[in-house]
């Protein structure tokens, strides 16, 4: 597969050189139509779209670079990264990405928080702070304090509504599960005593490497000597007294 | 009644097959054993059809075959349905104005059943179907640079303005090729890919493929494709009789066009239509080789609804043209041209005169024979009468 084969671009050409030398008498089906409909241009470097301010010192015209695509920015993306440094745990929360029609974003009104249809989620924070500052006249920190304000206050209530259906569904007879935390307690501590266990073996079996090391005399564990559970015995050893050994 | 119907499709099922001889050329064993053994199979699908004939008749014969009444579409009047029915469409003419107006819903199943017409192609359309995005920036195919808009959150973005335009283009080409007469093939093999698929073929009046492409299929038709029928049809697409022994000795049909959902699954069914001359179109990814296929469309290929939208386009895109094909010749114009070798079809007539000269050729040979004889004769006669 080394190489361009530009066979399939070429295959109007092709079917064409064969008619003129008579290898084929009849043109194929598509032929009329390939002919005039012809593939669109491929392999050639086009200038790709411009995302920002190039100046003449811009690296962007050097010419290695001037045929990368960019990078894609939008002015929310500096609010985004605020409102997500603010509140990380709002990453936490799942996004539904699924659009409609694709026209979803036009029925958007942000002159409130909460739009029909759509996810309350920190996008709609960022959209209405875009509101307040565009359309109605404020600056960045007044609308973002603003903005999350009204957040805030719908989150409290939907908090408040779930603690409000917990307490009804108890009343009425219902019963929970393990919440979420406490589940992830569990887990946590299992894992911890796992590690506790294994981490014991390893200890043991350390000071018995450290205690095999010094085998013989000059140690406070002569006893352990006698009782020598590694393979390989000192010929000294053997010849002072008798080593009781276990089956290696 | 029933069970004579019944036997004669399961038999023709069961015992259809006819090896094309094409395919047993192929085979590098004698031809002659082969013929032989066709004619044996032969007799024996006669031998078992007048078998079930028989049990048939047997089976008819029984009381309970009497007592069976097989459904009819002349059935009685129902007043009640007929009375509910319009009752329902009373209730719905009066109220379908009331309530709310939902907004327009993602419904996945109206890709299939109902999918979008070339003239439906929007942008917006193409964002939801997320046709847009690319795969990560490291493992793109700088031959693609020209499709790319940007990168965002590490990946590249395919311009949807650039996904419209090509997609417009391959669906012009599909509907120009199915007014032509053309075979079109539509093969998406990824898992989900199927529905869409087939029902882009059927609207395309031509041939899905949604499983592993079997290497060889073009360029060793005979062999692959031996089962698969082949029908000989007039301008408004039905069968004609009169070509059974030329259908028996065609070669396997080569598609005219081809259009592949995921060009990186299928290099081999690609390669093999190169070989051959096919044009192709196929749904090229950032990561994708855009010389691999004839028409490109730069799209999301790991997207299902974004090939669903793809397939469906050039789907109703072949529809209109088998659709204007169809009225076209419905006026008298043909606008595609018989293939080479199929010349006309045997009629009766055809058969009756073949048999006729094929009895005067013989007679004639008979008289030949007999005149040469008598010559023979004389000449021995004349001989002797010499010598003496």
């Amino acid at each position: 597969m080394r190489g361009l084969n530009l066979k399939p671009a070429r295959v109007y050409q092709t079917v064409s050189l064969l008619l003129e030398s008579g290898s084929i008498t009849r043109a194929p089906s598509w032929y009329k139509t390939i002919g005039s409909i012809p593939p669109a241009e491929i392999l050639t470097r086009t200038q790709p779209v411009q995302h920002r301010q190039t100046t003449r010192k811009s690296k962007t015209r050097k010419p290695s670079k001037l045929f990368l695509p960019q990078n894609i920015e939008y002015e929310e993306d500096i609010l985004r990264r605020e409102f997500y440094r603010d509140h990380p745990w709002e990453l936490a929360r799942p996004r539904i990405v699924l659009e409609d029609d694709g026209k979803d974003g036009q029925r958007c009104d942000w002159s409130k928080l909460e739009q029909p249809g759509r996810q309350l989620s920190g996008e709609s924070v960022v959209q209405r702070q875009l509101w307040l500052m565009n359309v109605a006249g404020m600056s960045n920190s007044q609308a973002y304090d603003i903005a999350r304000k009204e957040f805030y206050a719908v989150r409290h209530e939907e908090e408040v509504e779930r603690r409000v259906a917990k307490e009804e569904a108890t009343w009425v007879g219902a019963y929970f599960g393990k919440g979420a935390l406490e589940i992830g307690m569990e887990v946590e501590d299992k894992s911890y005593e796992d590690w506790r266990a294994w981490a014991t073996t390893e200890v043991e079996a350390i000071q018995r490497r450290k205690d095999a090391a010094y085998t013989g005399f000059g140690t406070a564990h002569e006893d352990d000597a006698l009782v020598d559970l590694d393979a390989e015995e000192d010929p000294e050893a053997v010849e002072t007294e008798p080593v009781k050994t276990a089956v290696p | 009644m029933i069970l004579r119907n019944f036997a004669v499709r399961h038999g023709r099922r069961a015992f259809a097959t006819q090896y094309r001889n094409t395919f047993l050329r192929s085979l590098s064993i004698e031809t002659e054993t082969l013929l032989h053994e066709t004619e044996a199979i032969a007799q024996s699908i006669e031998n078992t059809t007048k078998e079930t004939h028989s049990i048939e008749a047997s089976i008819n014969q029984l009381s309970i075959a009497e007592r069976f009444v097989p459904p009819s579409d002349a059935g009685e009047e129902d007043h009640e349905v007929a009375a509910n029915h319009n009752l329902l469409r009373t209730i719905r003419k009066r109220t379908h104005k009331l309530g709310s107006v939902p907004t327009p819903e993602y419904e996945p199943s109206e890709l299939i059943h109902n999918p979008p017409r070339p003239k439906d192609i929007t942008l917006e359309l193409l964002m939801a179907s997320q046709s847009h995005m690319g795969h990560s920036t490291s493992v793109w195919n700088p031959m693609n640079q020209r499709y790319i808009y940007g990168i965002r959150q590490g990946i590249h973005i395919i311009s949807l303005e650039v996904t419209a335009a090509h997609l417009r283009r391959a669906a012009k080409v599909v509907e120009g090729v199915a007014y032509h007469g053309g075979l079109i093939l539509f093969v998406g093999t990824r898992k989900g890919q199927s529905a869409c698929v087939v029902k882009a073929a059927k609207l395309a009046r031509g041939c899905h493929l949604f499983e592993r492409w079997k290497p060889g299929t073009i360029t060793n038709g005979n062999e692959i494709l031996r089962k698969c029928a082949i029908r000989a049809v007039d301008r408004l697409d039905r069968d004609v009789d009169g070509f059974d022994e030329k259908i028996q000795n065609w070669t396997a049909l080569k598609p005219d066009l081809v259009v592949v959902l995921n060009p990186l699954e299928n290099y081999l069914l690609l390669h093999e239509c190169g070989l051959n001359n096919i044009p192709t179109i196929g749904v090229i990814d950032t990561n994708a080789d855009p010389t691999w296929v004839t028409y490109p469309i730069p799209a999301n290929d790991d997207s299902l609804r974004c090939v669903q939208v793809i397939a469906g386009v050039l789907g109703r895109a072949a529809e209109a043209g088998q659709e204007k094909r169809l009225a076209a010749a419905a006026k008298g114009i043909v606008t595609w041209e018989p293939p080479k070798g199929l010349g006309l079809p045997v009629t009766e007539e055809d058969k009756v005169k073949a048999e006729k000269r094929r009895v005067a050729a013989a007679q004639r040979e008979k008289e030949a024979a007999i005149e040469k004889d008598k010559q023979i004769k004389i000449n021995a006669a004349r001989r002797e009468l010499y010598n003496r």
